[in-house]
């Protein structure tokens, strides 16, 4: 069974590109716009990788990287900023983040830490 | 009526020779008419003497008739001969320009007097008058007699005349004086408040931070006054220098700030079109035409979203003259709340935005207007420094005809003590972080729009400043 990736960004085309991209990889992936839904979508269903942006309206990656780690502790979170500042990449590295992307994200290193989350 | 162009210093000079020759004339008018009251009054002392001496003489020449007394009669000569001494002698003083006392007059006075001496010597020598002579001779001391009590009378109300004209050239003299003095000093009453009066709303104009309107006043300055308001025109010049240079550090110190929230704003297209790009490489052979295209399209639309991003950023940097346009002030609200739009998203500031209907339009330089409400926001996200909420409201105010804008934030809001303070140049709470300019450039901006900036904080509460502008009115009638 193919191993299911959520993208949450607020950038439309972001979670166009990451979802052709992951689905020719042979993944199952849900992409959200709005952090708020994807939240949801995270507490009612399990993924097993979360890749999510980290400034966001309402509610943050950093959020999203807390109740993650607070429900399915074993699964892994890449985050995106566009702009991350010292503190903010030193409470990603607390709450264990898996691994950070600044953007532009080069898609072959995504892929690649992508590939080592999931183990394959 | 002096020329205009002329220094105060010379104008007074020239009043005050003016004045002097005056007065100099008016001396020597009253020194004549005193020489001349003087004068006369001599010849009315030398005509009483002859008076008396004609009345000694005649009761020389009845002793003489009543009792043939010869001595009588050679007192009678060494008087007439004293007397026509005395007249001859100051003949010259006493008839030179003396009205009323002509040469004619003098000279058959002289020669009736000595007529009569002679008459009564050549009788001395005969011990007797002639019978024939008597009647001359009383003819002549009754003439003499006669002549001089005209005289006197004459020269006593030639005296007369004189000091009352004396006393008329005085009082007109004064008069004169007067009503020069009134003149000038209305003269000059009237010039320098007018001169001050331009200066006065020169002061005005420079206190209410109009500086433009002083500084573009040239004039060649021809009087201190001028000079005064000449230096003040300058002041405003070099003023309106500086406060440009103030308003640009202040925009540049926004800058800074808005920096960190555009890196952001650029980040996000810029990473999609190299998301973009990376998928079509990538997924090229497996991508549709259709794809294709709208990847195309999507780049595009993302690179507008740059030079879009860019340009406000320009549009906010560049220093520009004032220019006043007619524009609806809560377009220039929503056009500033987009310069700080990912400033608030990254801050967890939650904005809301209330434009009131019908709202007449305002003429400020909007990208001035633009950076005090970029400056407010910006604060007001600063002191937000946990999330919170922003309210901008813009709405009318009827009875003062002028367009308001609130924004009030959830922050930490600002000491009683330094409330006062906030406006100054260089105060700042945020050490090193601020320059101190924002708000001051800010208040020297509304003021010359002729508004007003205000500000109301509760500590822990939040904060809200209040920003009016005139409205501009409208020619229909409700």
């Amino acid at each position: 069974m193919a191993k299911r990736i959520i993208v949450i960004d607020d950038e439309k085309i972001v979670c166009d590109m990451a979802k052709k991209i992951l689905q020719a990889e042979g993944y199952e992936v849900e992409t959200y716009t709005d952090s708020e839904l994807a939240l949801e979508a995270i507490k009612s269903q399990a993924f097993d990788l979360v890749i999510t942006d980290l400034k966001m309206e309402n509610v943050s990656g950093m959020d999203i990287l807390k109740e993650v780690n607070r429900l399915h502790p074993e699964t892994r979170v890449i985050m995106l900023t566009a702009y991350a500042t010292l503190d903010a990449t030193i409470e990603a590295i607390r709450e264990r983040i898996y691994d950070f992307f600044p953007k532009p994200v080069k898609i072959d290193e995504l892929k690649q830490s992508v590939k080592k989350a999931l183990g394959d | 009526m002096f020329r205009t162009a002329m220094s105060i210093r010379k104008r007074i000079i020239i009043a005050a020779v003016i004045q002097a020759i005056i007065i100099c004339v008016i001396c020597f008018f009253g020194y004549v008419s005193f020489q001349a009251a003087l004068a006369k009054l001599q010849a009315i002392e030398i005509i009483d003497d002859l008076n008396i001496s004609l009345l000694e003489m005649r009761k020389a020449e009845k002793n003489y008739f009543l009792y043939k007394d010869l001595s009588s009669l050679d007192e009678l000569v060494t008087i007439g001969q004293k007397r026509y001494g005395v007249l001859e002698a100051s003949r010259a003083s006493l008839v030179s320009g003396l009205p009323g006392l002509s040469n004619k007059d003098y000279g058959e006075l002289l020669h009736n007097l000595r007529r009569y001496v002679e008459l009564i010597q050549g009788a001395i020598q005969i011990k007797a008058i002639p019978p024939a002579q008597e009647g001359e001779v009383r003819k002549l001391g009754h003439t003499l007699t006669e002549q001089s009590a005209t005289l006197l009378r004459r020269e006593r109300k030639s005296v007369n005349d004189i000091i009352s004209y004396s006393i008329i050239l005085l009082i007109a003299s004064l008069g004169v004086v007067f009503i020069i003095q009134v003149v000038l000093w209305q003269y000059f009453f009237h010039f320098l408040i007018q001169e001050i009066t331009i200066m006065e709303g020169m002061i005005k104009m420079v206190s209410e931070g109009r500086l433009r309107e002083v500084a573009t006043r040239t004039f060649s300055p021809h009087n201190e006054i001028q000079v005064a308001v000449q230096a003040i025109s300058d002041m405003a010049r070099e003023l309106e220098k500086r406060e440009q240079e103030l308003l640009q550090s202040g925009k540049l110190a926004s800058l800074g700030v808005l920096i960190s929230g555009v890196a952001h704003e650029l980040g996000n297209p810029l990473n999609n079109i190299s998301l973009i790009a990376q998928t079509y490489l990538s997924l090229y052979d497996l991508l549709g035409d259709d794809d294709k295209k709208n990847y195309m399209g999507d780049v595009y639309t993302q690179s507008e979203r740059i030079k879009k991003i860019v340009e406000n950023l320009l549009d906010f940097s560049r220093q520009k003259k004032q220019e006043l346009h007619d524009v609806q002030l809560g377009d220039v609200v929503k056009h500033s709340l987009g310069l700080v739009a990912n400033q608030l998203k990254i801050s967890k500031v939650k904005q809301h935005l209330t434009i009131a209907d019908d709202l007449p339009p305002v003429s400020v330089d909007a990208p001035q207007i633009q950076q005090v409400l970029v400056n407010l926001f910006i604060n007001a996200i600063q002191a937000m420094e946990q999330g919170g909420e922003l309210f901008i409201e813009v709405g009318l105010d009827r009875e003062h005809d002028q367009v308001w804008v609130s924004v009030q934030d959830t922050g930490i809001g600002i000491n009683k003590e330094i409330l006062p303070n906030i406006f100054d140049p260089f105060f700042t709470t945020k050490s090193t972080k601020g320059t101190g300019l924002g708000l001051s450039v800010s208040y020297g901006i509304i003021q010359q729009h002729h508004g007003e900036i205000s500000v109301e904080s509760e500590e822990g509460k939040g904060t809200t400043f209040i920003v009016k502008i005139p409205a501009q009115r409208q020619d229909k009638g409700d």
